[in-house]
Formats: C-alpha cells, sequence, structure tokens
C-alpha cells in the first residue's frame, strides 16, 4: 500500500531546507528527499518526529490515499466560513 | 623493532595500513573528518570483478586445457587476487562504504537488504551449483588438475560476489534525487 505526504508541502511553507529538517529530525538529508518522493516509507518514529518538527498531527503529513491539492482546501474552509457567517 | 624481528601478523597489520583504509574509516568516524566523502551510487564498476570472475570460472569449466598452461595459470589467479585487493577500495566509495554506525534507519535498511539479497543468492549458487559441480565432475571424468581449477575460480567468484554485490544492489536501489 503506498503511503503519500505532504513533507515537501510543510518545508516550502515553514521556508525551511531538507538539510535543516533531516538535522532536526536526526536523519541524513538525503532521507528527507526519497520520503518526499515516495521512495522510502518512513518508521513510525521518524513520521513521528517530523510531525512533531512542524507541530502538526501525523496524519496532516502521511496518509493512505492521496492529498487533496491545497487549493480545494482552501476552498472549503472558505465555503465553511462563508456558511457559518450567513 | 628491526624489521626482521617482526611476526607475520605485524607485517600483516602493516599491509592493512598500507592500503590507506583503515586511516580513512577512522577519519569517517572522528568528529571533524579532514576530508567530507561522496558516497555516490556505483553502477557498472562492480559489474567488471564479477564479469572477469564469470568468464575465469566459465572457462575452468569448459576449457580446463588452457588453464593447464602453468604461468598462463599463475597469471589469472595473480589478476584475480589483485581484483579481490582492490575490490574493497570501490565498495567504499560505493553507498554502503561509510561506517555503519552513521546509519539513519533508511541507510541501516538498505543496507541490510542489499547484504541479505547477497548472501541470499550466494547460498542458493552454492546450494544448486555444488551438486551440479560434483556429477560433471563424476560423468566427465575430471583429472585432480581440472578440479582444483574449478574449485579454485569458484572460490573466487564467491569472493568476488561477496565483496560486489552489495554495493551494485544499493547503488541500483538508489535512484537520483533532484537537486533542491
Amino acid at each position: 500500500m503506498s503511503l503519500h505526504n505532504r513533507i515537501s508541502v510543510f518545508r516550502a511553507e515553514r521556508g525551511i531546507s531538507r538539510r535543516q529538517l533531516a538535522e532536526a529530525v536526526g536523519v541524513n538529508n538525503q532521507t528527507i528527499g526519497y520520503l518526499e518522493r515516495g521512495d522510502y516509507k518512513p518508521s513510525l518514529e521518524l513520521a513521528l518526529k517530523i510531525a512533531r518538527h512542524f507541530g502538526v498531527a501525523v496524519e496532516m503529513l502521511f496518509s493512505f490515499d492521496r492529498f487533496e491539492p491545497i487549493a480545494m482546501t482552501l476552498e472549503r474552509a472558505q465555503e465553511k466560513v462563508n456558511e457559518v457567517q450567513s | 623493532m628491526k624489521s626482521s624481528h617482526r611476526s607475520i601478523l605485524s607485517r600483516l597489520d602493516d599491509t592493512v595500513r598500507w592500503t590507506g583504509i583503515p586511516a580513512r574509516v577512522a577519519d569517517e568516524m572522528s568528529d571533524a573528518p579532514l576530508i567530507d566523502r561522496k558516497h555516490r551510487p556505483l553502477r557498472w564498476i562492480p559489474i567488471w570483478p564479477i564479469a572477469f570472475s564469470c568468464a575465469l570460472f566459465i572457462l575452468s569449466l569448459t576449457w580446463p586445457s588452457a588453464l593447464d598452461l602453468g604461468r598462463l595459470y599463475v597469471v589469472i589467479v595473480a589478476l584475480q587476487v589483485t581484483q579481490l585487493a582492490l575490490v574493497p577500495a570501490f565498495h567504499m566509495n560505493g553507498p554502503l562504504g561509510k561506517p555503519s554506525l552513521e546509519d539513519d534507519e533508511r541507510e541501516a535498511a538498505l543496507r541490510k537488504d542489499s547484504f541479505l539479497f547477497c548472501l541470499g543468492l550466494l547460498a542458493w549458487l552454492n546450494c544448486l551449483g555444488q551438486p551440479i559441480l560434483l556429477i560433471l565432475s563424476q560423468l566427465q571424468n575430471w583429472q585432480t588438475v581440472h578440479s582444483v581449477s574449478v574449485a579454485i575460480s569458484a572460490l573466487m567468484l564467491n569472493a568476488t560476489l561477496f565483496a560486489s554485490l552489495p554495493t551494485l544492489y544499493a547503488s541500483w536501489n538508489l535512484r537520483q534525487l533532484p537537486k533542491e
């Protein structure tokens, strides 16, 4: 079963390099590259470390299903805000 | 101590030190390595010693008279021994060349898979090959010289495969990462 992740999205959003993230979670920076590309499935420990580094739940970063595009997530969030306001 | 009084073991230690590999491993494991070495995938270089050893093994099986020529055989064995001494040098530059203590979880998994693949393949080849060689030697009435040359080339092939296959497996399992 393939494991999808949004590490590159979070990394870009926080403006940190692969090397910085690798040093923070204690792995080689190439390992972050392979993780982002889906060539390597992390251990539970590494997944939790990365999630803790970004301050989010592990489900926000890793999923068995494809993540929807950020634009769609924002659109749905905006719709909910509009619903609450109306 | 004078060099003439040194034991064989101490001379062997000197030979190992002369290769430079112990100093290199010590440097890589130190807190501040002098040289930042890159361990790149080696997809083609390990194939050469394997091909050479396979060719010699097939030659010793199919054309034993070629190896009966004393000097030629000595030259071939000398070439193989030199090759076996050189194989660790390219292993050191390959993806498994750095000390295993520094591996992260992905690298440790790759190292484990590479050696499992290598040992599994060697076990399978030997389990299958040994009875076949035994039957062949009986059917074709091999002379002692022929049996010895086949045994030596099989030993060299085993040693070459053990030294080269893990690097080859790991190199083909690492895909090029785009630069950030």
